[in-house]
């Protein structure tokens, strides 16, 4: 039982030093913690959760077993790694990792778009907003008619929507929804 | 009329109390509201007060619209640091709930209109 956790942390080990190059951060984390998880539970994740990563991980305990002692070459690192970058599937990455464990501290993943759509409906809902008036480009101030106190409520919207603080140098510069997308989009590193 | 130069030049400079400029001042104003309106939800749960949370931020806006008009920055700095003072209190729940339900009660009297309430309040 011991032996089969450190292996599976061993595996991890070598998983995460491979994918680590490649993975974006919110996936790196996914994994930190989902590793986390299956260590701190002490519990063999059952045949019904096993994963592409953990079909990974036990086919390089396989290779492991097969061929000991036996060092890999440049060639073949790299060989694998571009394997392993060329079949990364983000959004089927994300799906299958929320699929059999919950992250409670990860967010879901943002496009651009998704950012559009989410501060346009905050805004919509703010009810000293006049919908037909509202675009990507009126300005809270002078065109929407609204006042410094108000612009405050809207970023402080806008903080609890995507869970991070907004400074208030940052904040007073944020004066369109169009620089509230292209902020939230350089905060959450999107660049689609 | 010397006097009243030099008494002009004088108080051009005075000493500020916390903010040099008008930037300053603005900055502490707004994070005065949102420090308050952050807080408004748990004040609302801890006093147990009658009124809701919208309620409340009104209540909050109607404080700060009070002051608009303020130019002053020494006034601006003091309105601040009362303020907080407040906020403190009520952050800490040294008040009670009378104290908070304060805020929502009028500190005048409207005048009396009609006949019977002049007659009652003796022609005043």
């Amino acid at each position: 039982m011991a032996a089969l956790v450190q292996g599976v942390r061993g595996a991890l080990a070598i998983s995460s030093c491979l994918l680590r190059a490649t993975l974006p951060r919110a996936t790196l984390v996914g994994l930190q913690q989902k590793g986390i998880h299956t260590n701190l539970c002490g519990v063999t994740p059952s045949a019904a959760l096993l994963t592409s990563r953990n079909e990974s991980k036990v086919a390089a305990q396989r290779w492991m077993a097969s061929n000991p002692g036996v060092k890999p070459t440049v060639v073949e690192i790299k060989d694998r790694v571009l394997r392993v970058c060329k079949e990364f599937d983000k959004v089927t990455r994300l799906s299958l990792t929320r699929q059999s464990i919950r992250l409670y501290s990860d967010k879901a993943p943002l496009s651009l778009e998704l950012i559009r759509d989410r501060v346009l409906l905050v805004l919509k809902l703010y009810d000293k907003i006049q919908p037909e008036k509202l675009t990507l480009e009126t300005h809270f101030l002078n065109d929407l008619g609204l006042d410094s106190l108000d612009h405050v409520e809207i970023i402080m919207a806008m903080e609890d929507e995507f869970g991070f603080e907004i400074p208030d140098g940052d904040a007073e510069r944020l004066l369109r929804p169009a620089d509230i997308v292209r902020y939230v989009a350089d905060k959450e590193d999107i660049y689609e | 009329m010397a006097s009243r130069e030099a008494v002009r030049a004088a108080v051009r400079q005075v000493r500020p109390i916390l903010s040099a400029d008008k930037g300053e001042a603005r900055k502490r104003v707004l994070n005065l509201y949102k420090a308050w309106y952050r807080q408004i939800p748990y004040v609302v749960m801890d006093y147990d007060i009658p009124k809701s949370v919208e309620q409340c931020r009104e209540k909050l806006r109607q404080e700060f619209e009070k002051h608009r008009h303020v130019t002053d920055i020494r006034v601006i700095d003091m309105l601040v640091v009362k303020g907080q003072m407040e906020l403190k209190e009520t952050v800490e729940i040294w008040k009670q709930k009378g104290h908070v339900m304060n805020y929502f009660k009028e500190t005048e009297e409207p005048k009396p209109t009609d006949f019977l309430s002049k007659f009652l309040a003796g022609h005043e």
